[in-house]
């Protein structure tokens, strides 16, 4: 039974890949269930043992794929405190918001061998929640957009705008229209707990979105 | 029996918002399938009396179903919605169960297989405790009786290998090894038998939902993979139907443009194979909604050997690749045949100079390749394409890197013949100026 600590980068980077791997799947179902994008650019994929629907689209993916490798290194430090799917109606006024609010332990331990196949199970559960949620939520109005935003403990990013992780895919603060949304509704989704990171999954949803 | 269950499932429905499936919940509740499917029968009903929940249904349908000619049965699971469509498309229904029953509107059947994944996971020495479907004779097999069958299925393939050196194909190894293993269990059962022997196999091999799309084609059409590789070419047909339904654009186009190539099956996974001969000649243009099944097992394939790649070969590779050695080896002494994670990594200068050492002759070789190609249409769209480019590379490090795709060579007949000469030429004059490997030695006879 080994316990490490934060400093311990290894883990810290196998539990930052393992997240966002599992935040990649996770956005591209988003789009595929609140119907962001028509439904023929996904196709069926296999993620965790079950099907997933993943976008063919080349920039689509690259554009999501940019986004999580700039988050990763805020989430390897523990800096990233909520990462935010937000979906936007034609006014750039936010309509969804699926928040996946992240923790780690400071003590990682690796307990068990069957620690990854346990973390695979119930990110298996977040995926299976994420395709049945629209039964608690309205639909949205035609032409919406999504962005990400990712919230941060303390002042992480100004390290980030040193250090710019992508050259042309720059991150800046975002609008205080984009954040905040009229009249919320909260929708929990789903709450995981286990030994390498902690996640719940809620939905702020706008009472009113038809506009 | 009293009306807990009622109770019960409107807790899962509604509250925990599960999809509740009939098998996980007879494996949740303990009760045999038929009870359950009752049980979520009545519970709609009450329901949809009492006009309070907006509750969706699936259900399964088998029957029946007359496709040009052929008669076969089918079995699939459709949302409400299209039930009445399916019953009527089928010339007999046999039976009409619900599925599941959820509160979302299921856009596509993945979650159905994610919704029942961890019961079944957690009782699979036991998940058919509860089944309807039984069958005498299907006892697991002891470790001696697995041992032999393993022993029997490494001795036939060096046979076939013979066989295939003298024909102009030539296919992955795992390929003729699966289907007789199939082709017998096939064989022995009824063709009552179907359902449960098909369903005994996607467990064995942890495969998707168990809902399948059989049909009682299925053991013809699994004669024609094997057959294949001993006839020539002359089968087009029942690949061609088998192909024309998988709606990915590689196989379709391979089979079209290029008919004298070994036959699309050698190139796929053994996974896959067994997937396509397991579902049924179904009808895309139908609205029943149904498992792709050949789909999933497609794209799940990729996907794998996707990571596979990535695995090795740490420097990022966007396109699909497939390598089809697609000239027979010409020299007479025995080829190793590489299995299918080896063909995958076919950039992998290691794999293929292993193989190229027995030979000891630098070739130059044609491959197919599958590419994607991404490019803007006329309409301003960006279309992402999947088709087989014909390249050229040769057997030696040097070579391998400077190779580059070649534009497209749609004849397939003359291909066969540059293959030949290319090889020859390149066979001699790669002599002169590469260094003679170890094998050189034994080369001279």
């Amino acid at each position: 039974m080994t316990t490490l600590t934060r400093q311990d980068l290894n883990f810290g980077q196998v539990v930052a890949d393992i997240l966002c791997e599992f935040l990649e799947v996770a956005i591209h179902l988003i789009l595929y269930v609140r119907e962001v994008y028509p439904s023929g650019i996904f196709q069926k994929r296999k993620k965790y043992n079950v099907p997933v629907q993943m976008s063919c689209h080349p920039e689509l993916n690259q554009y999501i794929h940019d986004t999580l490798h700039c988050v990763k290194p805020l989430i390897e430090k523990n800096d990233a405190e909520k990462v935010v799917v937000v979906i936007m109606d034609k006014e750039h006024h936010p309509v969804e918001r699926f928040v996946f609010e992240i923790s780690q332990p400071p003590l990682l331990s690796i307990s068990s061998d069957t620690l990854l196949s346990h973390v695979e199970q119930l990110l298996r559960a977040v995926i299976l929640k994420i395709s049945v949620c629209d039964a608690l939520l309205e639909n949205n109005p035609p032409g919406c957009t999504f962005t990400v935003l990712v919230h941060t403990r303390e002042a992480a990013t100004r390290n980030m705008e040193k250090v710019q992780v992508i050259k042309d895919f720059p991150w800046i603060v975002a609008d205080e229209q984009e954040v905040h949304m009229q009249e919320p509704r909260l929708i929990p989704l789903k709450t995981m707990t286990s030994d390498i990171v902690k996640m719940q999954l809620y939905v702020e949803e706008r009472a009113q979105k038809a506009s | 029996m009293d009306d807990l269950y009622l109770d019960n499932i409107d807790e899962f429905v509604n509250d925990q918002n599960k999809i509740v499936t009939y098998k996980w919940l007879s494996l949740t509740l303990g009760v045999h399938v038929n009870l359950a499917k009752q049980m979520l029968y009545h519970y709609l009903d009450q329901k949809r009396k009492e006009g309070s929940a907006r509750l969706h249904a699936t259900y399964l349908v088998s029957g029946k179903f007359v496709e040009n000619g052929t008669t076969s049965h089918k079995v699939s699971v459709v949302r409400e919605d299209q039930l009445e469509d399916a019953k009527s498309k089928m010339s007999l229904t046999v039976s009409v169960h619900v599925y599941s029953v959820q509160k979302a509107v299921l856009k596509d059947s993945g979650p159905l297989y994610s919704a029942d994944y961890d019961a079944v996971k957690e009782n699979l020495r036991n998940c058919s405790r509860y089944s309807a479907i039984r069958c005498a004779d299907a006892v697991p097999r002891s470790s001696a009786e697995v041992q032999q069958a393993c022993e029997t299925t490494q001795a036939p393939p060096p046979e076939t290998e013979q066989i295939k050196a003298n024909h102009s194909n030539l296919a992955s190894k795992p390929t003729p090894k699966q289907p007789k293993g199939i082709m017998g269990m096939f064989a022995t059962k009824n063709v009552s038998q179907n359902q449960d022997s098909s369903k005994e196999i996607k467990l064995e091999q942890k495969e998707d939902a168990p809902v399948v799309a059989t049909s009682k084609t299925k053991p013809a059409a699994k004669t024609n993979p094997v057959s294949n590789f001993f006839a020539k070419q002359a089968a087009k047909k029942p690949d061609k139907s088998i192909k024309e339904e998988v709606e990915i654009a590689q196989t379709s186009s391979s089979v079209d443009e290029k008919p004298s190539s070994p036959p699309p099956k050698a190139e796929t996974p053994v996974k896959e194979e067994l997937a396509k001969d397991a579902v049924v000649e179904k009808d895309i243009r139908s609205k029943t909604k149904r498992l792709e099944h050949s789909d999933s097992e497609e794209e799940k394939n990729d996907s794998q050997r996707k990571k596979r790649r990535r695995i090795k070969k740490p420097e990022p590779d966007s396109s699909d690749d497939e390598v089809i050695p697609d000239s027979p080896p010409q020299l007479q002494e025995k080829r190793d045949p590489s299995p299918s994670p080896e063909i995958q990594v076919k950039k992998e200068p290691v794999a293929v100079s292993h193989s190229d050492e027995l030979s000891a002759c630098k070739r130059r070789k044609r491959r197919r390749v599958l590419k994607s190609r991404t490019f803007v249409d006329d309409e301003g769209c960006i279309v992402t394409e999947k088709g087989y480019e014909s390249e050229s590379y040769s057997e030696t490090e040097d070579d391998f890197k400077t190779s580059k795709p070649t534009p497209k060579n749609p004849k397939p007949s003359t291909g066969k013949k540059e293959e030949k000469k290319s090889k020859k030429a390149a066979a001699a004059c790669n002599k002169s100026t590469k260094q003679a490997s170890i094998m050189g030695f034994f080369q001279k006879k």
